[in-house]
């Protein structure tokens, strides 16, 4: 009885099989996997949150006038963006009003845009002429908004940054010499460093 | 050949883990893009309820018992131990105080190693939780003075995590807050307004009590 050929072939395929082996694919994938996902869990711990903080804020009909504390002074940021809708509701006088302040808040905008470099190293020191200035302007809006029956309100939104505090006293003690500030809604929200002020993408107020 | 190496296995582990990393590739992206933080807008109001102080420091929160607080400092003051603006020791927790005939009473804190830490809001039946379940919504609202100094490496005022904290488990508890920030060379202060126009506390919070806005990265409003 002898073999054919073709089974004394399969034979000897059989015996010198290739055999493919995962094993060190396996504990290479498993690595990389590993070690990808070890530096994911680390990121998320250790990396400090970024958040961006909106330039125009509102909440309803009321809209924030939005100034930063920081060690080195503040960051004002008034809002424009509803003022021109604003600037349709009312009478010619009032319109001329809103015109000087809005032109006024678009250059402290257009300041700060342009500022080279990170926006919170923007931060001065809160001059009392300005801050008065700035607090007159929100009640003669406020006021305008009022006298047209238009739902506007500006309100003071200050953004403490660690170790800005005391800019923010400052403020405060001016709100105190001036009756501007007696109608005026207070509100105030502490602020992680981490967390940014966004005005490229936000500032620009809608014409 | 092709009954003897199957590379099915191969392709199945290859493409189930590629297809994990693109899905943590997308996840990444979106946590990136859409990183929103919950901007609460709450807006001082005038009110007919009466303050509860408390001091958020180094990330520990100390209610003030204000009638042994002016107790003690009367005492100090009686025996001339707060004159010409003096600090004095108020033996509560580590505070020290100053009588000032603008600030009225101003509480130092230096050591805070015996506040409880505002951890401790977690944990039922802790001391902190206690002094905060026993204010009444209806006659009383808690006030922090919260330290804005920050340790090292830390990107946070130190009061601040707490006070964001107790604020939510307030807010929880239908207890209206406020606060403001201080520091070692404006530190909390108690007074009426017989010292200063600045001398209010008042709670915060929007409209009906609660509120708030979401601002997102590209300006959107949920």
């Amino acid at each position: 009885m002898s073999m054919s050929r073709a089974t004394r072939y399969a034979r000897y395929r059989q015996d010198d099989r290739l055999e493919i082996s995962l094993f060190p694919f396996l504990s290479i994938f498993l690595c990389v996997m590993g070690v990808l996902s070890f530096i994911n869990v680390l990121s998320s711990y250790s990396a400090p949150q970024k958040i961006e903080l909106t330039a125009q804020l509102e909440t309803g009909y009321k809209i924030a006038y939005q100034i930063f504390s920081l060690p080195d002074g503040i960051i004002t940021l008034p809002p424009t963006k509803n003022l021109h809708k604003l600037q349709a509701v009312v009478d010619d006088a009032d319109k001329a009003v809103i015109d000087v302040i809005l032109k006024q808040r678009e250059q402290l905008i257009e300041k700060l845009e342009n500022h080279t470099g990170s926006i919170m190293n923007a931060a001065v020191e809160p001059d009392v002429d300005d801050i008065l200035d700035a607090l007159h302007d929100i009640r003669t809006l406020n006021e305008i908004a009022l006298k047209a029956n238009y739902l506007y309100e500006e309100f003071i939104l200050f953004g403490i940054y660690p170790n800005g505090s005391q800019a923010y006293q400052k403020i405060r003690d001016v709100m105190t010499l001036t009756p501007d500030s007696v109608a005026i809604s207070i509100g105030l929200e502490p602020l992680d460093s981490n967390w940014t002020l966004s005005l490229k993408k936000n500032g620009k107020p809608s014409k | 050949m092709k009954n003897l190496i199957s590379l099915d296995s191969l392709t199945d582990i290859v493409s189930n883990s590629v297809g994990i990393l693109i899905i943590f590739a997308v996840i990444n992206l979106i946590h990136d893009d859409n990183k929103t933080y919950q901007l609460e807008i709450p807006l001082e109001h005038a009110t007919d309820l009466s303050p509860a102080f408390f001091i958020s420091k180094n990330d520990r929160i100390l209610a003030m018992d204000t009638d042994t607080l002016f107790a003690n400092a009367a005492l100090q003051a009686t025996s001339g131990g707060a004159a010409s603006k003096r600090l004095f020791n108020l033996e509560y927790s580590g505070l020290l105080g100053q009588i000032d005939d603008e600030k009225g009473i101003s509480f130092f804190a230096r050591d805070t190693s015996e506040w409880p830490e505002f951890d401790e809001l977690d944990k039922r039946n802790s001391g902190l939780r206690k002094s905060l379940d026993k204010l009444d919504p209806k006659k009383q609202f808690a006030y922090f003075f919260v330290y804005d100094n920050t340790e090292d490496g830390s990107s946070s005022g130190s009061g601040f995590e707490a006070f964001r904290k107790a604020r939510e488990y307030l807010k929880r508890h239908a207890i209206k807050t406020g606060w403001q920030p201080v520091n070692s060379e404006s530190p909390a202060n108690i007074c009426d307004t017989s010292f200063s126009r600045r001398c209010v506390y008042l709670p915060s919070y929007l409209g009906n009590g609660g509120g708030s806005t979401t601002s997102t990265k590209n300006g959107e409003k949920k």
